[in-house]
């Protein structure tokens, strides 16, 4: 007997099958997430014997599961202690003081912190009586109320460095902060109810407040309507890349033959940014309402909504809303008798920031490393997920389209700027006295407005030094800066216009013609009191442990940035560091698979560039005669003579067809 | 379907560094370039493998028509299209060619790209090219002459990485050298169908690997070492043997089955040190097996025949070769055509088949096969039939039906009626013979390459040649005519098989006028239809077709 079957239980592989039926029939390998979930759920971590028999369950090879379990971070391969405990180790966490919050848990817990130099994955330290272990983890999209850490499955916001202690038994009496109500200059589509105290997220509240209308007045109308009422919005995307919405769902052929796939994009890890952790977590009706209105409309059958691994409890959330939706059949079979059957599955993810690249996400929905395509050829308008058309959207940018379809394209393509509709959500973090996220109308806002009015300004007697507009890969942009925009003049004509930082209208042409770009909303506010270099190793660790390691320049080019602005930290830095870090950076940009690589180099192309200064100051050292080679001739012909076993002439393979070989 | 067939392919028109020229549809931009005379360095890209763009290597420059107001491409002043250079580089391993593209391979920003990449490839690159084995074909040395940068900038700790891993029975891998191309992986997955390799870890610590329950053991493995561009991969078999530089290489195909994947033989002063793939999309497309690249150890084996022997008393005792082929030929004029079978072998080259046609003829013998040799065949390249040219033994006659009379030789030879056997290359122990039954025999004529029982029991012993060590030609069981040619010499006093045949001929029936090979396959030619107008060189080194792929 293979003592596996007996520990797996019924129980255990009745849910992995019904995890299985959540994808296509012939392509159950999409299920080697969910189920590695599962495994490690039950007995803790995921051990070998866990990756054979998954494996074999998914009718794949032990390889294609290891290669999932060292890829993602969530995935362990030892045992974590009985409590297990996640720091943000991020810009803005960092900034608010994660680091000490890991000295001193450690200390609480009595934990020895061991660093792992060489391998990628921040290693789990376990407490001598096993009781609690510890982690720092990339950004966990709550950067408002840094510094925050993840018990188990619970997220405790505003850790304070000096409380650091109670993580080891957290106050259950002790309330997240409380949702904040609008600010006058907001104006709040999406976030209408969050804040609201007669607010939950039940689908009776949701149906009280009119919601799925839109979902029934959707299916009244043709598909090419909604499709038009979308491009007469002028809705852009809200994920990062600002890409006209409407345009990208006319890729879809109105007679396609392949399954159209819809993919809602929740896997917010971009630093900074945590706007679509308050609609799952606080609206997921909302969300999913836009998501079966973009169904409809673009013939999609069946919909995933890829939910980044930190959001265990926003998971839930939405596994509970599309079951209460089913019960309303606003999905399932003849959805609202219209005859269009819809299913909307939730997918995990596991801890890595590349699977929010759409591409990236479509392979590791497909249960793969979340290597990003390349495009040409793999547009997923064309072939996407299991190589057919798809559509990837923003959890934001899909909860608009409820929006529009309310208002009517055009009344919505009113509200913003021309190019610059509608409204979206801007996360303001880091150095201000009132961090969270703001609801504006696009451009309705300034820069100035959101930082002093909204956010509160930096703290007393600090000044705001510098600007991260766009989540933490845009071009930092600093506070003396003068930048020449085109802006509308009080007449109605368009003139260039000189501004400063804080006259900069919160859209995306302005952003973008500061040099920077709007991004994914997430603001990152840095006072005085900062120190770039520090700054810009914090956001290089961030790109240097997410790279995926696909594609040359941003897998060698990411970890060489690190390793220079570490260096220079540690009082090493040579004459020649800021010109380097600048050609490295150069050397990635647009030149990558995936818009990762710009995502990893502009923040030190920015940084090195505005603050000379600082780098130079932190480069003094002259730069050292070459480094002696890795290995003496001698050492390395040593190392070769490791013993290797000696191979007889026979293959070996093929023992019985002697007849074969002479 | 017809005229799809029937239909010239779709010329596009390309301009390559400033030149137009014309391509077919459907061709890849990398290729075009090469074969417009500006090759484009690549790592990850293999013609025959499905192409992931991560090595950014093939970075060039990328335009497309010029789209006027009315949307047709705007006219220069040549009467091509104007072209509209896209901003940033593209890799060139992954789009095919379209009408009016423009690529520019060798422009400031191409070179700037490549020179980016290689350093990037490099820091953390262990500098052990003295002693890698794939130092001289090396992709990666070779292309950092050309395109990286002389002094290292990188002043940081390498990655370390585990070297020396066993991979499976065959192939070793030394993670650090790796640069994560992906091709074998893609390799496996793709021809192999046996998906055993993998990355694991992230980013720049991501490493190759197998998982340890299923290595890499199948029987295509050391195809990766092939195509490996570094020297991550490197074969245990051939590992810190040769340098690659001293290597003699010929043209060749193995004679393991009757694929005979087309090769290259390396040796170094008459010995084999390795057997390699070459390309020939008729046969074997890149690749072969690693049960025919290693099976030529044999050649070099303690038990090679290295004289000629004759049975003197109850003695094998050495003689010069006119000798022995007269020895030979005076016991077989005891016997009248039906006491004497002939088995020959299907490894035998046309030439020595119709040699041994001819001496069959001769001597009026009836009684003669070839020994089928089969074993477990795949889908890949691997064929069922272990004899590389039992197409050959057909279509010269030696055979019709493979094996058919060996029953009734061997029950001949047990029952007396047979008194002189001819054994070509072949053991008659293998089809059921015993020894005694052969040190019976008035008569055993033996020519092989090794000893075995049956050689202790000749009565003249002719020792030949291995594959490698003769010319000649062979057809596949598709049919296809392909030729060997001369590796290594042959040892001691070997000789080539079709010399042996002519002159047991010549002492026979004193007939004359063949001095050469070229002469066996003239004259076969001309009794062969399917050989018409055909001789040794224009086989080619890629064959030629002469019978129905069917079989
Ligand atoms: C490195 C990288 C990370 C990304 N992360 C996210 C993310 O976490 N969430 C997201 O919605 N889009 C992310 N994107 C953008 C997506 O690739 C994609 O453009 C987006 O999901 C499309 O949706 P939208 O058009 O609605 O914005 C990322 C892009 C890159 C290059
Ligand atoms: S750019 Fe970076 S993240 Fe994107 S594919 Fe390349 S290595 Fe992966
Ligand atoms: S071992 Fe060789 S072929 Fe395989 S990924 Fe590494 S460099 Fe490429
Ligand atoms: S497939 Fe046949 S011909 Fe090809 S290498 Fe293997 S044994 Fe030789
Ligand atoms: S949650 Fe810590 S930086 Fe975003
Ligand atoms: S050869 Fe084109 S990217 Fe590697």
């Amino acid at each position: 007997m293979d003592p596996t079957n007996t520990r797996i239980s019924a129980e255990l592989e009745r849910k992995m099958d019904e995890a299985i039926r959540r994808y296509p029939p012939d392509r159950k390998r999409s299920a080697a997430m969910p189920l590695l979930y599962l495994w490690q759920e039950k007995f803790g971590f995921i051990s070998d014997e866990g990756v054979r028999w998954i494996a074999a369950k998914l009718e794949l090879q032990p390889i294609n599961i290891l290669e999932l379990v060292t890829f993602y971070p969530m995935f362990r391969q030892a045992p974590a202690g009985k409590k297990h405990i996640r720091v943000c180790r991020t810009l803005s966490c960092a900034m608010a003081g994660s680091y000490r919050v890991m000295e001193n848990a450690c200390t609480a817990a009595g934990i020895v912190r061991h660093r792992d130099e060489n391998g990628m994955r921040n290693p789990i330290s376990v407490s001598a009586d096993g009781k609690c272990s510890i982690e720092f983890v990339e950004c966990l999209a709550s950067c408002g109320t840094a510094p925050v850490c993840m018990v188990e499955d619970e997220l405790i916001e505003n850790v304070q460095p000096s409380a650091a202690a109670a993580l080891l038994n957290p106050d259950p009496s002790i309330q997240n902060p409380q949702l904040s109500s609008p600010h006058p200059l907001e104006h709040r589509l999406i976030f209408k109810n969050i804040g609201r105290s007669d607010w939950t997220t039940d689908i009776d509240c949701y149906l009280r407040d009119g919601g799925y209308e839109q979902l029934k007045a959707a299916i009244k109308m043709s598909r090419a309507e909604i499709v038009n009422e979308v491009k007469t919005s002028g809705l852009r995307g809200r994920g990062g890349a600002g890409f006209p919405c409407g345009v990208k769902w006319s890729f879809i052929k109105a007679d396609e033959k392949k399954p159209v796939y819809l993919i809602c994009n929740a896997d917010e890890s971009e630093p900074g940014t945590f706007k679509d952790r308050y609609i799952i977590h606080e609206d997921p009706h909302q969300l999913l309402e836009g998501i079966l209105i973009s169904c409809f409309a673009l013939n999609v059958k069946t919909a995933y909504i890829y939910i980044r691994g930190e959001f265990p409890e926003g998971a839930k959330i939405l596994e509970h809303a599309i079951e209460e939706a089913r019960a309303h059949n606003f999905l399932g079979q003849n959805m609202l008798g219209t005859g269009f059957d819809v299913e909307v599955y939730i997918h995990r993810g596991a801890g890595a920031y590349i699977c929010g690249e759409e591409t990236g996400l479509i392979e590791s929905l497909e249960g793969k490393r979340a290597y990003p395509r390349i495009k040409p050829p793999y547009f997923p308008a064309v072939l996407g997920l299991y190589m057919c058309p798809t559509i990837v959207n923003n959890v934001e940018t899909l909860c608009h389209v409820k929006h529009i379809i309310a208002m009517g394209g055009g009344p919505y393509a009113r509200l913003g700027r021309p190019n610059n509709t509608g409204t979206r959500i801007v996360c303001v973090s880091g150095d201000v006295q009132r961090p969270g996220y703001f609801e504006i109308e696009v451009g309705a806002v300034t820069m100035g407005q959101l930082i002093y009015d909204m956010a509160g300004g930096p703290r007393s007697g600090r000044t705001v030094k510098a600007v991260i507009p766009g989540g933490s890969s845009a071009k930092v942009l600093r506070a003396d800066e003068r930048f020449k925009l085109k802006m509308k003049q009080p007449d109605g004509s368009i003139a260039e216009q000189e501004v400063s930082l804080f006259e900069i209208p919160m859209d995306f042409d302005s952003l973008a013609a500061a040099g920077s770009m709007a991004g994914s909303g997430g603001v990152i506010v840095l006072d005085d009191s900062r120190d770039m270099v520090w700054t810009l190793n914090n956001i290089n660790e961030f790109y240097a442990h997410e790279s995926c390691g696909q594609c040359t320049p941003c897998r060698e080019g990411s970890l060489w940035m690190k390793k220079i602005t570490d260096r220079m930290l540690l009082g090493g830095g040579v004459v020649q560091d800021p010109e380097t870090l600048k050609t490295v950076a150069d050397n990635i940009a647009g030149r990558t698979i995936c818009a990762f690589g710009e995502a990893c180099a502009w923040p030190t192309q920015s940084f090195v560039e505005k603050f000379k200064d600082e780098f130079a100051s932190r480069s003094q050292k002259p730069v050292p005669p070459a480094m002696p080679p890795e290995y003496t001739p001698g050492e390395l012909i040593d190392h070769e003579r490791i013993a290797t076993t000696a191979l007889p002439r026979n293959p070996g393979w093929e023992e019985t067809a002697t007849a074969g070989t002479i | 379907m017809g005229d799809q067939v029937l239909a010239p392919p779709q010329l596009l028109n390309v301009q390559i560094n400033g030149v137009w020229h014309q391509f077919p549809k459907g061709t890849r931009v990398i290729e075009a370039c090469e074969q417009a005379g500006s090759y484009v360095p690549r790592y990850c890209y293999h013609k025959k493998l499905s192409s992931p763009g991560n090595c950014r290597m093939c970075l060039i420059e990328m335009g497309m028509p010029k789209m006027g107001p009315d949307r047709k491409p705007e006219v220069g002043a040549d009467g091509m299209p104007l072209i509209n250079w896209m901003p940033r580089p593209q890799i060139s391993c992954a789009q095919d060619v379209s009408e009016g593209m423009g690529v520019r391979t060798d422009s400031p920003l191409a070179q700037e790209c490549r020179k980016g990449v290689m350093e990037f490839l490099l820091i953390n690159h262990p500098l052990d090219c003295p002693i890698c084995d794939q130092a001289g074909e090396c992709r990666l040395q070779e292309f950092s002459v050309e395109y990286g940068n002389a002094a290292s900038r990188f002043l940081e700790n390498k990655v370390k990485k585990p070297k020396n891993i066993e991979l499976g029975p065959r192939v070793t891998l030394d993670d650090e050298r790796c640069i994560l191309c992906s091709r074998c992986i893609r390799f496996c997955q793709e021809v192999a169908h046996d998906d055993v390799l993998g990355f694991v870890d992230r980013g720049s610590h991501s490493v190759l690997t197998a998982h340890p329950g299923k290595r890499l053991e199948n029987n295509y493995s050391l195809n990766t070492v092939d195509i490996c561009p570094v020297g991550a991969l490197t074969s245990s078999d051939f590992r810190f043997q040769m340098r690659v530089w001293f290597l003699k290489e010929t043209k060749s195909f193995c004679t393991s089955c009757a694929t005979g994947c087309n090769t290259i033989i390396g040796t170094r002063e008459d010995v084999i040190y390795r057997q390699t793939p070459r390309e020939n999309d008729a046969v074997n497309s890149s690749w072969m097996c690693d049960y025919g690249r290693l099976n030529f150890g044999y050649l070099q084996s303690d038990t090679r025949l290295l004289q000629p022997e004759i049975l003197a008393g109850d003695k094998l005792i050495p003689a010069e070769w006119n000798v022995a082929i007269t020895h030979a030929v005076a016991q077989l004029k005891h016997f009248s055509a039906w006491e004497i079978a002939i088995i020959a072998s299907g490894r035998m080259t046309n030439e020595e088949l119709w040699l041994t046609s001819q001496l069959a003829k001769i001597l009026g013998v009836d009684l003669i096969d070839i020994v089928p040799r089969t074993g477990p065949g795949d889908d890949i390249l691997l064929s069922a039939d272990r004899n590389p040219n039992t197409n050959g033994a057909r279509l010269l006659g030696v055979t019709s039906v493979p094996g058919a009379k060996l029953r009734e030789i061997k029950d001949d030879v047990v029952g007396g009626r047979v008194k002189a056997l001819i054994a070509l290359g072949e053991n008659p122990i293998e089809i059921g013979l015993t020894v005694e039954q052969l040190k019976a025999l008035p008569a055993f004529v033996v020519m092989n390459i090794l000893s075995n029982d049956a050689t202790e029991a000749a009565t003249a012993l002719l020792p030949s040649f291995g594959f490698a060590e003769k010319r000649g030609s062979m057809i596949n069981g598709k049919g296809r005519l392909q030729r060997l040619n001369r590796a290594v010499r042959g040892p001691g006093q070997a000789r080539d098989d079709w010399e042996i045949l002519r002159d047991l001929i010549q002492a026979y029936s004193g007939r004359n006028g063949i001095y050469s090979i070229e002469d066996v396959f003239r004259q076969m030619s001309e009794a062969v239809p399917a050989l018409a107008g055909l001789s040794l060189s224009k086989i080619g080194d890629l064959g030629v077709q002469v019978m129905e792929s069917a079989k």
